[in-house]
């Protein structure tokens, strides 16, 4: 389940890539607005409560 | 059994302990170069390294041509509406799996959509780490003698990765390999 005081607390960029992937589901669109690599991204997946393979 | 991986399948499955099961079904699994620069955790190159020396894995140069094919099917996925982006990673290893029967190890949701709306890919065998691991059970490489054994396979797999499968599709494998015990005549499967 999404924690969603954890991503409302990231710094924009991320706080964006985070709820755009809730929002489609979409890993690589999500991780570029993220700006990090994907491993780096999938991480903060995780730590956000989300899976990939939405 | 052959297979490719692509670097969300990878990171993911590294972190399982029984990561080294996915030699029990796949002789070799192929890894673009694209995928293995895509990953950067110590814990991850440390097992790829391990593996590629031990040739469960070897590394992939694409060629130019299918690396042309897969920029085509990158472009695709961001011009069809309602597909999931691919970038080159697992674009790369669709291109492989289509041309050589190879099953696709991925969690990208996209690589699994894109069959169904680009023809030439409606053949490629995509597997997630929920398919890997059911067909860890399916075919006894994985011994689960009750459903709670089966379902610790999962649980364990989750907990140690933070990947969290899809319930619903989590139901259908769990259903589909207790289905199968039966069928076998396995006692004590029927949970």
């Amino acid at each position: 389940m999404a924690d969603w005081d954890f991503i409302r607390s990231q710094p924009p960029r991320l706080r964006a890539a985070l709820e755009l992937y809730v929002e489609t589901g979409d890993l690589r669109l999500a991780q570029r607005i993220s700006g990090l690599v994907l491993e780096d991204f999938v991480e903060l997946l995780k730590k956000a409560g989300l899976r990939t393979g939405l | 059994m052959m297979g490719v991986a692509d670097t969300c399948f990878l990171i993911d499955w590294a972190r399982f302990s029984q990561r080294d099961l996915l030699f029990e079904l796949f002789e070799l699994v192929l890894v673009p170069e694209q995928v293995l620069a895509e990953v950067r955790s110590e814990s991850t190159l440390l097992w790829l390294s391990r593996q590629l020396g031990r040739r469960r894995l070897q590394l992939l140069t694409p060629l130019p041509r299918q690396l042309e094919e897969a920029y085509r099917i990158v472009r695709a996925s961001y011009a069809i509406h309602g597909l999931r982006r691919l970038d080159l990673p697992e674009a790369i290893c669709l291109v492989v799996g289509r041309e050589h029967g190879y099953v696709v190890l991925t969690e990208n949701r996209g690589a699994l959509m894109i069959r169904e709306v680009l023809p030439e890919l409606s053949d490629v065998v995509v597997w997630r780490a929920l398919e890997v691991l059911r067909e860890l059970l399916l075919r006894q490489h994985v011994s689960a003698r009750s459903e709670e054994e089966v379902r610790a396979l999962f649980r364990r797999y989750e907990e140690e990765t933070l990947h969290i499968f899809p319930r619903d599709e989590l139901e259908a494998v769990v259903e589909e390999v207790l289905r199968s015990a039966r069928g076998r005549g396995t006692r004590g499967a029927e949970g």
